[in-house]
């Protein structure tokens, strides 16, 4: 049996959280036109729901996961009904759109946080820096963890591929997101769609939260705290790619754990400290270089002289 | 003359002490509240990074204007201990300070005052610098990847602080010479009054940038970038020097909380208190509008400083922490003011045009057929290029 090194291990389960968070990160960017500030603490949203179940209700976390998605949705349709789409009406640009997200940000860490005390008043858990590796169980040495998130990561991005391409509804919310305004002339309901796209938006950030105190230590704003790492991963693949999210989120994980970890072996233990700083390196060259992203690299790419011979060769390999 | 102003002011305590406090903050966050109104109020740059010239201001205090001090100290004749090595610096530092330093300030106020004017020279220049580096990646695209960037920016700059002992000690935290020491009354008084008049010299510098010309490009740069670039101005030149600027002044807000604490420490500077709470202070004034930035400001500063001061009698009323009752209140208000108050407490006004009375103009409803005069203008020209065509065409 091959064994993959910790490391390994640590990079994969880290990547598909942030790859889970950076397709709904772009998700929401490609319908609202927004970037939600708020996205990384929905995850928090996660975490408490599968705290409350397992510390304080005894149930196993992965049992939370679906409720989580759900809760994460409801929770983020709530914010959509009673802020974004009320600012949109009143005509709120982008900027004034952004900060309110911010503002929901604030105050659903402050709600969790509230919410961690007030549950250590009455039921007397602590909740602030726990971890549930305890709850977790063990394949082949490996915890649960490591394999279950690479899967749930694949299963939702085989189901958000068929929904967008295969279903209606995904067809409506491409539509949505090209231009509001002539979807809704060819008799697509714009509220219900965006309402839907924040109802998995929402939930697909919770269901990564619900994952995280499995693997990492976790605070009410440890959600937010991941939000550069969900940036840097959305950006690096592409704003207007969800395709692209997959290979930034994934590249994110994979600099931050792993090229850190090399880079420790190279120059030294002192490297370790500067890890914060890699998602914002990423950010910034991708902003200097190709605001684009991977998307735009690949588009480059195919529009060149050399990248046309190639994608000639393989057409004809295919015939 | 000293002992004048020392006997004018003397021991200051209870609801005195509160106004003070509530002064400094005031001055302190007017300066970052207005260089922002300068920013996303005149320009439409959104700046999510105050934060980030905040912290170079104080960092610039705690790095630069400390060692100065020792130098200058340590060459008129005071046993300093040694402060070379990063150990030194850090551990050596609160005797160096508290006891060798302020000592010796004491007795020269000229030096306590040159080593103000000192650090806020050099936190204008630190400030600018670091506006023109985080201006580099962002500037010329949308709006919202400028906010994604500077909002990062602000926890980069906090991880190089907590990471470079040289700066400010790393997590442990710098102690800042007493430039005030000089002062036989209470510190905060003069610190309230020095940061004021900061603050009021920016205001007249932002005032007079934006009733001149350049002012009113700003203006037409928020409205529709588009149309000011078609006309020949160089529009992402003009809002990275807006950046530029404005980061200077900021700058110097962060040079005064670092005296004010005397102690400068990286968690000193967080994005909550210097991003999110300037901008709530903007929103709820009304953006574009100096009046209500100073009201904003106020009421905030008022609402915030009386929560600390009132803690023990408030916490009564909540089940949870205060601390947590703070940012439901930014959150809440934030959201509340932009849904029901877009435009602010105060409106934006309109500008002062030399020449042009714009106000009485609105008031009275004087039209200007633009259109008219130049749809005359141009079928003249048109006869007279096209003239012969249509003569031709007639014949």
């Amino acid at each position: 049996m091959v064994v993959i090194p910790p490391l390994w291990v640590n990079m994969i389960t880290y990547s598909s959280l942030i790859t889970i968070l950076s397709i709904g990160f772009t998700l929401t960017y490609l319908t609202a036109k927004i970037p939600n500030f708020a996205h990384g603490t929905y995850a928090g949203v996660g975490i408490y729901v599968v705290w409350t179940l397992s510390k304080i209700y005894g149930f196993s976390p992965y049992l939370g996961f679906p409720l989580s998605f759900i809760i994460g949705g409801i929770v983020s349709v709530i914010i959509y009904v009673l802020v974004i789409r009320v600012i949109t009406r009143l005509g709120g640009g982008a900027v004034v759109l952004t900060i309110s997200t911010l503002a929901i940000q604030i105050l659903l860490t402050a709600m969790l946080s509230i919410y961690v005390y007030w549950a250590r008043g009455v039921h007397g858990t602590y909740g602030m820096g726990f971890m549930l590796k305890e709850y977790d169980f063990k394949i082949g040495g490996y915890s649960g963890i490591f394999p279950m998130s690479f899967l749930i990561c694949v299963v939702v991005v085989i189901l958000l591929h068929i929904l967008l391409t295969r279903t209606r509804t995904g067809v409506a919310m491409r539509a949505t997101a090209e231009d509001p305004e002539l979807a809704s002339i060819l008799g697509i309901n714009i509220d219900t769609i965006q309402k839907i796209s924040w109802f998995l938006t929402g939930g697909l950030a919770c269901l990564a939260g619900a994952m995280y105190p499995l693997w990492f230590q976790s605070y009410p704003n440890s959600g937010g705290a991941i939000m550069v790492s969900i940036m840097a991963g959305s950006l690096l693949g592409g704003f207007n790619n969800i395709y692209g999210a997959i290979i930034g989120g994934f590249g994110v994980g994979f600099s931050e754990i792993v090229v850190t970890a090399w880079l420790q072996k190279v120059i030294g233990p002192g490297v370790g400290r500067w890890r914060p700083l890699v998602p914002m390196v990423i950010l910034v060259a991708v902003l200097l270089f190709e605001p684009r992203g991977l998307t735009g690299v690949y588009e480059r790419f195919k529009a060149s002289k050399i990248g046309e011979k190639a994608f000639a060769m393989l057409r004809r390999k295919e015939e | 003359m000293i002992d004048i102003i020392g006997l004018l002011v003397g021991e200051i305590s209870g609801t005195s002490r509160l106004i003070v406090d509530i002064a400094i903050y005031f001055g302190l966050f007017v300066i970052v509240a207005m260089a922002l109104n300068f920013q996303y109020g005149n320009a439409g740059v959104p700046n999510m990074g105050c934060a980030v010239q905040v912290i170079a201001g104080g960092f610039t205090v705690s790095a630069i204007t400390t060692r100065v001090t020792f130098m200058i100290v340590k060459a008129a004749g005071v046993e300093l201990l040694p402060f070379a090595s990063d150990f030194d610096w850090v551990y050596n530092n609160q005797y160096n300070v508290s006891v060798l330093t302020n000592s010796f300030l004491e007795t020269h106020m000229l030096l306590g005052i040159s080593l103000l004017l000192f650090s806020l020279g050099v936190a204008l220049v630190m400030g600018a610098a670091i506006g023109y580096i985080i201006s580099l990646p962002a500037i010329r695209l949308r709006s919202t990847y400028l906010m994604i960037t500077l909002i990062t920016m602000a926890d980069a700059s906090q991880i190089f602080g907590r990471n470079i002992p040289a700066i400010t000690g790393g997590t442990l935290g710098i102690f800042v010479p007493n430039v005030f020491a000089w002062y036989p009354g209470d510190r905060g008084v003069l610190l309230a009054v020095v940061t004021l008049f900061i603050g009021l010299i920016a205001f007249f510098i932002f005032k007079t940038m934006l009733n001149s010309p350049y002012g009113r490009l700003m203006r037409a740069i928020r409205e529709n970038d588009v149309t000011v670039g078609s006309v020949g101005k160089n529009v992402v030149g003009i809002r990275r020097n807006i950046l530029i600027f404005a980061s200077g002044i900021t700058a110097l807000s962060g040079v005064m909380v670092a005296f004010y604490y005397s102690y400068v420490v990286d968690n000193a500077f967080m994005r909550a208190d210097w991003t999110y709470w300037p901008w709530l202070m903007l929103i709820l004034g009304g953006p574009g509008n100096n009046a209500g930035t100073f009201l904003g400001c106020a009421l905030i500063i008022a609402l915030r400083r009386g929560i600390i001061v009132y803690k023990w009698y408030l916490e009564r009323f909540l089940f949870f922490p205060i601390a947590y009752a703070e940012s439901l209140i930014l959150g809440i208000l934030l959201i509340l003011v932009i849904i029901f108050r877009p435009r602010g407490l105060i409106p934006e006004k309109l500008l002062y045009i030399p020449g042009i009375n714009y106000r009485k103009m609105v008031k009275e409803g004087t039209a200007i057929d633009w259109r008219e005069a130049k749809k005359a203008e141009q079928k003249t020209n048109r006869s007279k290029f096209w003239g012969k065509k249509e003569r031709s065409e007639s014949e």
